[in-house]
């Protein structure tokens, strides 16, 4: 296990540092990591990306099925996000079920996608009634050095945008791409020294307290919120939060759109 | 179809992606991919794509599994949701759990366990994609991976298949030879003694087929040893 014997001396660190306007690798408070994407890296997926940010490195992939849909709603597929924090990802990941950890990962992960309306389900529809696709995203971790949720947020829906649905695979005519309208970004906000930050990494995140995860939509509509830890934070403070991620967001939503060739 | 059906080698003996009959698929092999990890290796091989990590020597909890006179060796080989054509769920199965423990098997046949008692090495094996021979890449990547971490060892282990299409032995099968192949025999070698410390087969072989797929095995399995110190000098292979 790495948890310090004694994290109270990593916490005293980080509010020394905090106080003086300062992080562990000399970022300023609402600064990234460097943001590498990289797309269509796994043959076997339908669509795929990997990000790294820092020592933080994540794959996604896009799988296809097709499923009987519900019957409130006939005329639509489906999306399924499934996140999976593997023990190759770090010495405190142990194999076994999924944690509470990793659940909710994925679920602030895929509400932010799935409430941004960027995948039209009626568009997945092959026979009403009978028959339509079901997408898969599976976010697995390569390495953990903090901030799995921007990480997996972000190779979801680069991947998902670069996803091609394999009819002729299936013998239902040609393939086509995945129609994605919208380039969701999550940008999570750790407390760490008594002061919020944005992208804490692995140290930061064990010596920090409560997250703030936000997902804003192409025109800053908010898609997702979730809180996680102990802590309480101001109206201020998530004002403040709100605008950095609508600046972030914007940055990182550019960053994807340039992998398409400025789409 | 059924086994011979498909005809996967020309009358040159050339097969459907332009290997001879020995010939192995390319390899390339990169270093320090995790690199939260004390040691990792990421092997591509074919349009395999294997990720191998290892954390340790670590305390070894709970205490039951500890061994007074030695480390134990947790190694977990896992294919990826993604990894192959049709999605896997996640989860062990009763394959990925026997492959783990022959994988697991093999390697305590190197590795100095007796360095460090009452500890656990990890050794985790992510198939990310997935082509035929995906037991073979990621024992072979866990075994540079374990001397990337600095894991004292008495040699590497190499693995390599060979196998039988259309009547004629081959090595190193691809997807295609595999599906529709009437033999595997993958094999984990040690390079500087040629000993053995992996070994499974099936499907139909006679003692002259038997003969050359291991001899094919070995002759690979030096070579691949080749790539493989290399890259754990220079941090990858090719340059």
């Amino acid at each position: 296990m790495s948890i310090p014997l004694v994290p109270q001396l990593l916490r005293s660190h980080l509010r020394e540092l905090a106080e003086n306007d300062q992080r562990l690798d000399n970022r300023s408070q609402f600064e990234g990591r460097d943001v590498e994407i990289e797309v269509g890296i796994l043959g076997n997926a339908e669509g795929s990306a990997r990000v790294r940010m820092g020592d933080t490195i994540v794959l996604a992939g896009v799988k296809f099925q097709t499923m009987t849909p519900y019957p409130d709603r006939p005329n639509e597929g489906g999306l399924m996000c499934m996140a999976e924090v593997r023990p190759v990802s770090g010495r405190q990941h142990e194999a076994g079920p999924p944690s509470a950890e990793s659940i909710e990962l994925s679920r602030v992960v895929d509400r932010g996608i799935r409430e941004s309306g960027c995948i039209d389900t009626s568009d997945l529809c092959i026979i009403p009634g009978e028959k339509a696709w079901q997408v898969i995203l599976d976010l697995f971790a390569v390495s953990d050095d903090g901030n799995l949720f921007d990480a997996f947020a972000l190779a979801g829906i680069t991947a998902l945008r670069n996803a091609i649905i394999p009819q002729e695979k299936f013998e239902l005519g040609e393939d086509r791409p995945l129609v994605v309208s919208k380039t969701p970004i999550m940008c999570s906000y750790q407390r760490v020294g008594g002061r919020f930050i944005f992208d804490a990494n692995g140290r930061e995140e064990l010596g920090g307290d409560e997250r703030i995860h936000i997902t804003l939509g192409d025109d800053n509509h908010v898609h997702s919120l979730q809180k996680g830890l102990k802590g309480a934070f101001t109206a201020a403070e998530f004002t403040e939060l709100m605008e950095e991620a609508r600046k972030k967001g914007e940055e990182l939503r550019n960053m994807v759109h340039a992998l398409e060739g400025g789409n | 179809m059924g086994y011979g059906d498909v005809q996967m080698i020309d009358a040159n003996g050339i097969r459907n992606d332009g290997r001879k009959a020995g010939d192995v698929r390319p390899i390339s092999i990169e270093l320090g991919v995790v690199p939260v990890a004390d040691g990792s290796c990421r092997m591509k091989w074919g349009s395999n794509d294997v990720i191998a990590a290892i954390y340790g020597p670590m305390e070894a909890h709970p205490r039951k599994i500890q061994r007074q006179d030695r480390a134990v060796l947790d190694v977990r080989y896992n294919m990826a949701p993604f990894s192959t054509s049709d999605r896997i769920r996640p989860g062990f199965n009763r394959r990925s759990r026997e492959i783990s423990k022959v994988t697991a098997e093999a390697l305590e046949s190197v590795v100095m366990l007796e360095l460090y008692p009452r500890s656990k090495i990890r050794v985790e094996i992510e198939i990310i994609c997935a082509e035929a021979g995906t037991r073979c890449v990621g024992l072979t990547a866990a075994s540079v991976a374990l001397a990337h971490a600095g894991i004292p060892m008495t040699d590497l282990v190499v693995s390599v298949a060979s196998g039988k299409i259309n009547d004629v032995v081959v090595c190193d099968l691809n997807k295609a030879e595999d599906n529709y192949g009437e033999a595997d025999l993958p094999m984990g070698i040690l390079p500087n003694s040629g000993e053995l410390v992996f070994l499974q087969m099936d499907g139909d072989l006679s003692p002259e087929e038997f003969k050359q797929a291991w001899d094919y095995n070995m002759d690979a399995a030096m070579v691949i040893h080749d790539y493989c110190v290399e890259a754990l000098k220079t941090g990858r292979y090719p340059q």
